[in-house]
């Protein structure tokens, strides 16, 4: 079956496979930063975003993709032009294996995106479902609550 | 056996008669949680009923809750009516159901119908007396939660499709505590709590309890207890440990019976507690 979607503000119109997975079928299509973790549910590497929506894309027919904005990392930024998260990550040494990075910068963009000004708690309760065995999490949040300050600063896109 | 086909059903009737149609090797799908871990190696082909107009939320006219089968749990955590119905109860449950990105995801109707004897929501929808509407190829049927689960409900949504849940309007207050290891996962004991108070006194009480680790079922012997007594602090400790005594309590991989059997009674006290301190005695 074929099915049209955006995919990082670009159109889509690709064959899938009834029972494929949403994660597949984005890494088949190039976008690498959505990781396969668990693909249960449980750790939140592969999240994306469904119509700004976080969602986990292990447990998502790509079949639901049809006629909706699907947003991963690459949508945000790149290499060359960091997005200001990815900038404060980089910035506060959020970032150590890098593997539960992506799911974590959509849910932080999830959350600056209706909340300007998260407090510590509310940008833990965000992450909570985004699991790192790397950092111990405390520095996840400092770059976060970075980068809502940069956002209310008006350094945002 | 691979899924051959996905359907997008564009009203009830259609996902009805697609389902009919496979004959047990079709999946009715909304958030796809369940059937995306998981598919039966039955499941030829997944009808999606996103868009066959089971959304939204509404006030009745007796100020009670109705809720689509395709509403997302998130939806229902943020919506301004779940807010105003018991002050947030349910707000305060969704908010303790796995996290965000799930939440997104998972639908009413979905906790509904796969019923896992851990999830949070059943105890919550039974302690409320929801009611639950469905569809089958000779008219709709209504039922209450506590009663359809009694019944081999998984047959009957084999041809069927569940299109809404009715929250009855109450004059008390509610409360749900649950404990797991983390926050983010499943229950080892979730409770959900009712009162209701006139001139003092306790004039009707909801007790349920689940992931025990059986499907949630009402503690009516305790809601028998609290009835036309002051909820003093000795009476809800008491109710407490009777609840420990009514429900059915069983081993499995997260917990035993016996820690089970000793956690109930404060789980419980602590819900009645929350419960009788936010009662306004208008009952």
């Amino acid at each position: 079956m074929k099915v049209y979607f955006e995919l990082n503000g670009e159109q889509k119109y690709v064959e899938i496979k009834p029972g494929e997975r949403l994660l597949d079928l984005l890494r088949r299509l190039g976008m690498k930063s959505v990781k396969e973790g668990c693909r249960t549910g449980e750790c939140g590497s592969c999240t994306v975003l469904l119509d700004g929506r976080p969602v986990r894309s292990c447990l998502t027919f790509a079949a639901k993709a049809k006629g909706h904005r699907i947003t991963t990392l690459e949508g945000l930024g790149s290499p060359e032009d960091l997005h200001p998260l990815q900038e404060a990550f980089l910035e506060t040494g959020a970032i150590q294996c890098g593997f539960c990075t992506p799911g974590m910068i959509l849910v932080a963009y999830h959350l600056l995106s209706h909340n300007p000004d998260p407090t510590p708690e509310e940008v833990r309760e965000a992450i909570s479902g985004n699991l790192c065995r790397c950092t111990g999490y405390a520095k996840i949040v400092d770059a976060v609550l970075l980068a809502a300050e940069r956002k209310r600063k008006g350094d945002w896109r | 056996m691979a899924i051959r086909r996905y359907h997008y059903a564009r009203d009830v009737d259609e996902a009805l008669s697609l389902l009919l149609a496979y004959e047990g090797r079709g999946a009715l799908l909304a958030g796809g949680v369940d059937l995306a871990r998981g598919p039966g190696t039955d499941v030829e082909g997944l009808i999606d009923i996103t868009a066959a107009g089971l959304g939204g939320i509404s006030r009745d006219a007796k100020k009670g809750l109705v809720i689509g089968a395709t509403v997302t749990l998130e939806e229902i955590r943020t919506s301004r009516e779940a807010r105003d119905y018991l002050g947030g109860f349910l707000t305060e449950v969704m908010r303790h159901v796995a996290t965000l990105p799930l939440r997104c995801m998972a639908t009413l109707g979905g906790a509904v119908v796969s019923a896992h004897p851990w999830a949070d929501i059943p105890t919550a929808l039974i302690a409320l007396g929801a009611e639950v509407a469905w569809r089958n190829e000779e008219r709709e049927e209504r039922a209450p939660l506590e009663e359809l689960y009694r019944r081999p409900f998984r047959a009957i949504f084999r041809r069927a499709v569940l299109t809404e849940v009715r929250l009855p309007a109450w004059g008390g207050a509610f409360a749900f505590e649950k404990v797991s290891r983390n926050a983010g996962d499943i229950a080892l004991l979730n409770c959900a709590c009712g009162l209701g108070v006139k001139d003092g006194k306790v004039a009707w009480a909801r007790v349920a309890v689940g992931a025990t680790p059986y499907r949630a079922a009402r503690l009516t012997g305790v809601e028998e207890l609290l009835v036309g007594e002051s909820p003093s602090a000795e009476l809800l400790a008491e109710a407490g440990r009777k609840a420990a005594a009514e429900a059915k309590v069983g081993d499995d991989l997260r917990a035993s019976a016996e820690w089970r059997r000793a956690v109930i009674p404060a789980l419980v006290r602590r819900a009645l507690e929350r419960a009788a301190r936010e009662v306004k005695g208008d009952a």
